[in-house]
């Protein structure tokens, strides 16, 4: 099995590499790998030598002292921190990643004559290649130019994720037997946690007894009290397989660290041979691990929808614009549940709150009535500049249907008009809102303005955000037609470098179409300001942003007019599938 | 002709799935399309449908080019794929009534309704495609199908995943349409059903067509005398199985 296991690695690891080089001979691969390791070397790399070059001229960081210091009671507390972890994440309701097997393994190994001993060093094996790849990644932000420290962290990060990846595995297990028919199986089965809690009592009456005494003088009369009650013996016993994993982020370089990973691997050792020695209920916790597992994943990528009425009936004749408003207000209305939104507003609504309160603060004012109109500006802001690429219910999502779409008898231009509608509409009127709050609060939120700036610019406003809007949707669905394998299908993601790349390039060429697409907007408006602003005053930048609006609208029809050859020619072959 | 296919070829890459293919289908004729896995029997009809656009050649439906004039072309198709295609928040009824709307339909409620209750779809009206079955699911891509009066309907696989009842009723339905005066070209594995109800077939290989013809006219076709005259037969033998 050990080599059938190493095989599926092996040849799986080989193919996909080689399928992701294999691609680069493809232009759009090449230019976003380029693009996608250009990112990484600025990112990451570039940053590293830069730090390295700053360094090198400066002395000693005062703060090292203290953070040595305190690194003193370090394997100890980061090893108390783990056990919390690990007794709350043992009780928590969660599934084993180790126990969730893929649809191919099931098939093939579940009925293939292999142990289930066998089965469980197969997931152990193949857990291997994410936790490395993640070490690896992890220790390029490790904030440290020597390359040692970075080889320490990622070595004893190997060790706690491998150790910790096995237990919760056994854990599963554990949970499995909990309704085993036989008596003695389900005492077993609460073995695991009576240790926990025993050793969680410990180590709370050892604190105890060292910190309810007498009050705490400060930090370092905190640290030094930790230490001692981590120093009994209780204490000590409790901890030790804890300390042992958190020991080797700590010992100095390079010897007392390789005899610091000699106790962390036996701890792995032992635990490894507990899962494996323990391993009755593991048909019954594997499958239901997959199970859930690919529950969750089927939800994620494709949300439930439920068959809510919407109240709105599609009316037999009318415009082809018309029917994907209707289909697409209809996806948006049954896929919304309350998960989506969650996932929306919260980080929408953290960002609003993190910009209005940056801004308040270096304004030294702090009135409600200044902090609404801030985040019903900024909440406008987010929605016209990034509405357009976070809604995506348009032909971005619709690529997925492209082959019952191109059965259709439509004409195509009508058809990326008709796509576009419902997000335009649906943000342009979440713009308007924000921007109206923002108006009616105006007068707090920008003292320094006279209500003629302040009008006209909300006037100008109101005009400009559809088209900022709409500019953006026929950018983005231009893409879609144009380059549709370069658009992530519904929540799925494309994965490698190349397509980090693509969506930089994409994210660029965006930015870069919109500006072109608003430009004769923004000259028509300058030289209505320049030729009127003396004799009207503020008033003026209206007619400027309906001018723009006016040129958008036409810019948008002709964009959406020439892209519909191309939605003809439009190839559905050619649209990436999630690997 | 109904459906007129010359010199048609679809290509992927370096890979010729499609060569040289030219047939024709004439108005109350069921052609069936078959051929071993590979063979090129889906492109064909994808390319027909409007879906793959051709790489070299032409495909005319009742005269109009499906790349040249693609709407007049698809308003006359109707295209069901082996594969249901469906829009997840779109429930049954909702559906047939968006392809009224793409297909202008009159009298919806009247076809609709016989639809339902002949595919036995009634009751499940207002139910999204996620809570069907796959047969069920393939009822509403077929249903979608048969509301308009396409002059050509194009069906790959159309008895995948329908019951014994779904397959006669199905079987019925194909030679009702034909007779009506609609062109019909299905691609089917099922060669038992081809030879059923099919008028004429066309045997592809390798995405090229190797036989072409009657039953009566591939059974007393020189090279073929020796293989026998039932379809399985002449299949074998004409795709190098034997």
């Amino acid at each position: 099995m050990l080599s059938a296991s190493l095989y599926i690695i092996v040849c799986s690891a080989k193919n996909r590499i080689r399928m992701r080089l294999r691609r680069l001979r493809e232009p759009r691969y090449l230019f976003g790998a380029i693009a996608g390791v250009a990112y990484f070397y600025f990112t990451f790399f570039a940053r590293i030598r830069g730090g390295r070059g700053r360094r090198s001229g400066r002395g000693l960081d005062p703060s090292v002292n203290a953070f040595t210091a305190a690194a003193a009671a370090g394997p100890a507390a980061a090893g108390l921190a783990l056990m919390v972890v690990t007794a709350v994440l043992s009780l928590v309701p969660m599934t084993s990643s180790l126990l969730v097997f893929p649809e191919a393994e099931i098939q093939f190994l579940f009925p293939a004559p292999v142990s289930r001993r066998q089965l469980l060093l197969h997931r152990m094996l193949r857990s291997q290649l994410g936790i490395l790849f993640f070490i690896v990644v992890f220790s390029l932000f490790v904030p440290s130019s020597a390359a040692f420290l970075r080889l320490r962290t990622g070595l004893a990060m190997w060790i706690l994720f491998a150790t910790g990846k096995i237990y919760f595995a056994g854990i599963g297990l554990a949970k499995s037997r909990l309704t085993s028919a036989s008596g003695p199986a389900r005492r077993l089965a609460w073995a695991p946690v009576a240790l926990l809690v025993a050793a969680l009592g410990l180590a709370a009456t050892a604190l105890a007894r060292a910190f309810l005494g007498r009050p705490v003088t400060g930090v370092q009369d905190a640290l030094t009290r930790f230490s001692d009650a981590a120093a009994t013996p209780p204490m000590r016993v409790a901890l030790l397989p804890f300390v042992a994993l958190a020991r080797p982020f700590f010992a100095p370089w390079p010897w007392p660290f390789a005899l610091s990973l000699v106790p962390a691997l036996a701890v792995l050792a032992v635990v490894t041979l507990w899962v494996i020695r323990t391993d009755e209920g593991f048909e019954e916790a594997a499958s239901q691990a997959s199970a859930r597992s690919a529950a969750a994943r089927q939800a994620r990528m494709a949300p439930a929808p439920s068959a809510r009425v919407a109240g709105w009936t599609l009316a037999l004749t009318g415009s082809t614009e018309g029917v994907f408003m209707w289909k697409n207000a209809l996806q948006v209305l049954r896929a919304t549940s309350g998960v989506a939104l969650i996932r929306y507003f919260v980080p929408l609504a953290v960002a609003v709150a993190a910009m209005s309160t940056a801004v308040l603060s270096s304004r030294g004012n702090v009135g409600i009535a200044m902090a609404l109109c801030s985040i019903a500006v900024y909440l406008a802001a987010f929605t016209v500049l990034l509405g357009p690429h976070i809604m995506r219910t348009d032909l971005r999502d619709d690529l997925r249907h492209m082959e019952l779409l191109k059965t259709w008898p439509l004409r195509a231009a009508a058809v990326i008009r008709g796509e576009m509608l419902f997000p335009g509409i649906v943000l342009t009127g979440l713009a308007w809102l924000a921007l109206l709050c923002g108006t009616i609060l105006s007068a707090a939120g920008f003292p320094r303005l006279s209500n003629a700036w302040r009008f006209s610019g909300a006037a100008s406003a109101f005009v400009l955000a559809p088209a900022l809007i709409f500019a953006q949707l026929t950018v983005h669905n231009a893409a879609a037609v144009l380059f549709p394998a370069w658009i992530p299908l519904g929540m799925s993601r494309p994965r490698g470098i190349d397509a980090m790349g693509q969506r930089i390039i994409l994210f660029g060429a965006v930015l870069l179409t919109l500006i072109v697409m608003m430009l004769p907007g923004i000259v028509a408006g300058a030289a209505l300001w320049f030729a009127f602003y003396r004799f009207v005053g503020p008033v003026v930048v209206i007619p400027g942003a309906v001018i723009s609006l006016g040129i958008v609208l036409v810019e948008v029809l002709a964009a959406t007019e020439s892209l519909g050859p191309a939605f003809e020619r439009l190839d559905v072959q050619s649209i990436e599938r999630p690997e | 002709m109904a459906i007129t296919v010359e010199r048609l070829r679809r290509t992927f890459g370096s890979f010729t799935a499609v060569d040289d293919l030219t047939f024709q289908v004439g108005a109350g004729e069921i052609v069936g399309l078959i051929g071993p896995n590979g063979a090129g029997k889906t492109t064909t009809l994808r390319s027909l449908a409007g879906i793959l656009r051709p790489t070299s050649g032409h495909v005319r439906i009742d005269g109009h080019d499906i790349v040249g004039d693609p709407i007049e072309a698809k308003r006359r198709l109707a295209f069901m794929p082996d594969e249901p295609h469906l829009f997840e928040y779109l429930t049954v009824e909702e559906h047939l009534r968006l392809t009224a709307r793409l297909y202008t339909v009159n009298d919806f409620d009247r076809r609709a309704g016989t639809l339902l209750e002949e595919l036995e779809l009634a009751g499940r009206e207002k139910l999204l495609p996620g809570e069907l079955s796959r047969g069920m699911r393939q009822k509403v891509v077929i249903a979608c199908g048969l509301l308009r009066d396409a002059t050509t309907l194009l069906f790959d696989e159309p008895l995948t995943g329908l019951d014994p009842i779904g397959i006669r009723k199905m079987r019925a339905t194909i030679v009702a349409r034909a007779r009506a005066g609609a062109a019909i070209l299905l691609s089917s594995h099922l060669l038992h059903l081809v030879e059923e109800i099919c008028t004429r077939v066309v045997i592809m290989d390798r995405g090229r067509i190797v036989a072409d013809g009657t039953f009566e006219e591939l059974a007393t076709r020189a090279d073929l005398v020796e293989a026998g005259s039932n379809l399985e037969q002449i299949f074998m033998r004409v795709t190098g199985r034997t």
